[in-house]
């Protein structure tokens, strides 16, 4: 009974572990957002053209720097208005144990509105 | 070319969730690009005729048009079931050569500018500020088009300058698909552009103050407003304080406006030790709590020196939307906590005592985030008015409540548009904005609530007006008379003689038709809207 407590309890910490996660987003006091007059959204991005990068990066144990580049449909200015980066502890955890050969990258961005 | 897509919906809703209402059709038009197109003169003449082909599509339809920009308004105003157009993309400035103002122009040609509708304040500001301009006033925050902000009187608390309306002097609409129906318009007694400039733009000027003043505030029912010519002035910095005075010093300078003989800022001084006048005062009450004092915004224009300190906050926290969520959901079942989560999110609500900022006109009402469903009522009243109208606003509050907001009261000066909600030499805007909610056997709809504020106002035979994209009950019986009387007559006779018939159905809406505003006026005398 004991055991299978704490087999409860260990299963409720790792998942919560992994799924406990922050995110820090920098916004530019300059420029006006690209808009997406199709956006349901309710939260932060609401009628913001929002572009999300949810991927592993592999690399090598020497790789230094991944970077992305904003462009595309969905950013044609290429000049970026915000950008969140959004840690776990799961993506922390496969950075350690693959001894930083997979990188989860999780990005949400947004452009600028090109001028005309 | 322009192009446009267009999207089958079932529904469409405003930035701040108070729809959802019906839609059938869905367009954004995107500008040809400026590689291919770099005159932009040529660019909006081609998109000019991409939004003539789509009111021809709606009209051999019989189907309605309205275009919209941010979608910021919380009333239905920008709302049509059929057809809606998104203008965001469409943010050309083009620019206004010195031989393109005529020489009896009161204007500086320097401070003449002409924006496409899909301009937001935001990008007009920055545009501005390349130049050494600025606004001479916006509201709050800056995400509104500008089609949008002068289509609904926008406004901010400059107490002596006016809402964004007042500074607009020409205005280009579209009301068909004809060539003829390409109009610039213009005051006669205040003429911009030369007529050469403006036939470049393939349109017909008609200078004509009455017609003007009518399409200023037109409430997106004169045609597809596709072009402004804003008056812009020398940028200029806005000193801000937040203090708390005394309840009656803060209704006392609302009453009287005379801000000559109580030192507000002790540094905010001429000279002589005279007090200055604000450029904007704004009085924050939290109806529920019985404080002597209220918290006040005042601002002072500066000139535009550098350097000056950054004005913005450089971490900015925000309240989980799902606490704010479970706080209203808690509220509409037990309506007595709303005055207890009101007093504990005042820090979050209210601005914090003692903070000063200094900073352009674009830097102090900068970006305001989506924070969830939200509500304003927003009356204008005569400013003489302000305390003894609170006083009943926030009465009715405390009887058919509480209701999950609070109230404010900014100031602005009137302005000469038909329709505007400011219509009084200096209007005072008392406001509740909150948290939207839903009707419950414990709590009122907003729509009940709006109709109590309404009737108070009426029973004390209160002049006032409402704001045109705010929440309110705007098939209360009469309402649209007894705010405006004449002028509503005289707002729609203009819209008659405008609009042919089968155009003034286009552009026409629910909103519309629910204030009967959309009502042709039978008599309307041949040369109303000749160019004078």
């Amino acid at each position: 009974m004991r055991k299978t407590t704490f087999s409860i309890l260990f299963i409720i910490v790792v998942l919560l572990c992994f799924t406990s996660c922050y995110s820090v987003r920098i916004v530019s006091s300059q420029g006006t957002v690209n808009p997406d007059p199709m956006s349901e959204r309710a939260d932060f991005y609401r009628d913001k053209m929002i572009i999300e990068l949810d991927t592993v990066v592999k690399a090598s144990a020497f790789t230094d720097e991944v970077s992305f580049i904003a462009s595309g449909t969905r950013c044609k200015s290429g000049k970026l208005h915000s950008v969140e980066y959004k840690n776990s502890f799961g993506a922390s955890l496969l950075y350690l144990v693959t001894f930083g050969s997979r990188r989860k990258v999780k990005i949400k961005y947004v452009c600028l509105k090109t001028e005309n | 070319m322009a192009h446009t897509t267009t999207y089958a919906k079932t529904s469409w809703d405003t930035l701040h969730n108070n729809g959802p209402f019906p839609l059938k059709y869905l367009q954004i038009t995107e500008l040809e690009s400026n590689s291919t197109l770099p005159n932009a003169i040529a660019r909006y003449n081609d998109a000019t005729l991409e939004i003539q082909q789509l009111i021809q599509q709606a009209l051999a339809h019989n189907q309605g048009f309205r275009a919209y920009g941010s979608r910021w308004s919380m009333s239905s105003i920008a709302h049509q079931k059929d057809r809606l157009h998104y203008n965001g993309y469409m943010n050309l400035d083009i620019p206004i050569p010195v031989d393109a103002v005529r020489s009896d122009s009161p204007y500086q040609v320097e401070n003449l500018f002409f924006f496409q509708c899909g301009n937001t304040i935001k990008e007009i500001s920055q545009k501005l500020s390349q130049s050494g301009k600025s606004l001479k006033t916006s509201g709050a925050s800056n995400g509104q088009t500008i089609a949008g902000c002068i289509s609904t009187g926008v406004h901010g608390s400059a107490l002596d300058v006016g809402a964004i309306q007042d500074y607009v002097v020409g205005i280009q609409l579209i009301t068909g698909p004809k060539a003829k129906d390409v109009l610039y318009l213009e005051r006669h007694t205040k003429p911009a552009l030369t007529s050469a400039f403006v036939h470049q733009l393939n349109a017909t000027v008609i200078r004509n103050d009455e017609l003007f003043n009518a399409a200023l505030v037109s409430l997106g029912s004169f045609g597809f407003i596709h072009g402004v010519v804003i008056e812009a002035e020398d940028r200029f910095l806005l000193h801000r304080y937040v203090r708390k005075v005394d309840k009656q010093l803060a209704l006392s300078l609302a009453d009287t406006m005379d801000f000559s003989s109580q030192v507000l800022i002790p540094e905010a001084v001429d000279r002589n030790g005279k007090p200055l006048r604000p450029y904007h005062y704004k009085v924050f009450i939290n109806q529920y709590v019985n404080d002597p004092q209220y918290v006040i915004e005042v601002m002072y224009k500066k000139p535009y020196v550098t350097p000056y300190p950054d004005p913005f906050t450089i971490i900015n926290k925000s309240l989980y939307r799902d606490l704010i969520h479970l706080l209203i959901k808690i509220s509409e079942k037990y309506p007595k906590t709303i005055p207890w989560f009101i007093k504990k999110l005042e820090k979050q609500i209210l601005p914090d005592v003692n903070e000063e900022t200094l900073g352009t006109l674009y830097e102090t009402f900068w970006d305001a985030p989506y924070q969830g469903p939200a509500f304003a009522c927003s009356f204008g009243v005569d400013h003489k008015d302000s305390s003894k109208v609170l006083e009943l606003l926030t009465k009715t509050t405390l009887q058919e409540g509480p209701i999950p907001g609070i109230f404010a009261m900014r100031f602005v000066k009137g302005g000469k548009a038909t329709l505007g909600f400011t219509k009084f030499p200096i209007t005072c805007v008392i406001e509740i904005d909150g948290v939207l909610w839903q009707k419950t056997n414990k709590l009122i709809s907003l729509k009940e609530y709006s109709n109590k504020m309404i009737t108070v106002l009426q029973q004390h035979n209160i002049d006032f007006t409402l704001h045109w994209g705010k929440n309110a009950d705007w098939s209360y019986p009469g309402l649209i008379n007894y705010m405006y009387s004449a002028k509503a007559e005289e707002w729609k006779k203009f819209r008659t003689a405008l609009l042919r018939p089968e155009l003034a159905r286009v552009f026409s809406n629910h909103f519309l038709e629910s204030t009967k505003l959309s009502d042709s006026v039978s008599v309307v005398p041949q040369d109303l809207i000749v160019s004078l």
